[in-house]
């Protein structure tokens, strides 16, 4: 667990970084996606929605497009997707209560999980571990954010 | 990029709380991959006027026209005008931001049909 200018940024996570997206392996193959305490704060801290396109569910997204939108009253945008995969579900939860999302990004708040197409190739594009985040680190640095 | 969308925007700076709401679900079906047009007529073509929409504000307190509008365009969101519309208001279209492309009406007849939906505000 490590915490980067007060933004919990765990290091078994896999981190789409420009995108404050993350992804971890789930059971049977498939990954679990989520936004990233740094997105959280971005937001503004309350969100309003959280949706994933009932469309989506069964097809193949590609890396960087949208799986979910977040909505808040300060922000709205896209939580893209960290692999190409297949989007199989849909975090119910969050239908009832967005704001699992900021509570409990990595845990209770998880977004959707994908079934990638190839998870040993994409996640060489993610930042992972101590190195991945000092990436990201370098990021919120760069653009002066922190979540405190 | 699966579905395109066609908002029409008629409110203006009269009626400011009527918008903010339609840059924001332009925004949002943007951020969902539809294909994003908004068409901007009567008193909507206003709200493009240079400067304008900062000084509107939906909410008292709140943030100006101008951040929902940028909002969008930053989001992919195309922007048309109504070239009637600008007579109009006496605007030629030097007055208006860039990144507008001017239509006339038989355009926006075009991009509804081509839209799978059009909303109109």
């Amino acid at each position: 667990m490590a915490t980067v200018r007060g933004c919990n940024l765990p290091e078994d996570l896999y981190y789409f970084i420009d995108k404050h997206v993350w992804a971890k392996e789930a059971e049977g193959g498939a990954i679990r996606v989520g936004i990233t305490s740094v997105a959280a704060k971005l937001s503004g801290g309350k969100l309003a929605a959280i949706t994933v396109k009932a469309k989506s569910i069964g097809q193949e997204v590609k890396q960087g497009k949208s799986v979910a939108t977040v909505e808040s009253s300060k922000f709205v945008g896209p939580v893209p997707a960290p692999v190409t995969g297949i989007l199989i579900r849909a975090n119910e939860k969050l239908a009832s209560d967005p704001n699992i999302a900021i509570a409990d990004p990595y845990g209770e708040g998880w977004i959707a999980e994908m079934k990638p197409v190839n998870w040993d190739a994409d996640k060489g594009s993610l930042a992972t571990g101590a190195d991945g985040v000092a990436k990201y680190q370098a990021k919120l640095d760069a653009e002066n954010i922190s979540c405190s | 990029m699966d579905d395109k969308i066609l908002i029409i925007m008629t409110s203006g700076p009269d009626t400011p709380r009527r918008c903010a709401t339609p840059f924001f679900f332009a925004t949002l079906a943007a951020a969902m991959e539809y294909e994003v047009t908004m068409f901007f007529t009567i008193d909507g073509t206003l709200l493009l006027k240079k400067g304008l929409a900062e000084t509107v504000y939906p909410k008292a307190g709140g943030k100006p026209v101008s951040d929902f509008l940028k909002d969008a365009m930053e989001a992919g969101v195309k922007f048309t005008a109504c070239t009637a519309s600008t007579e109009l208001h006496d605007l030629q279209p030097s007055d208006l931001i860039d990144g507008i492309k001017m239509v006339g009406g038989a355009s926006m007849w075009q991009m509804s049909e081509d839209a799978k939906t059009t909303l109109t505000f």
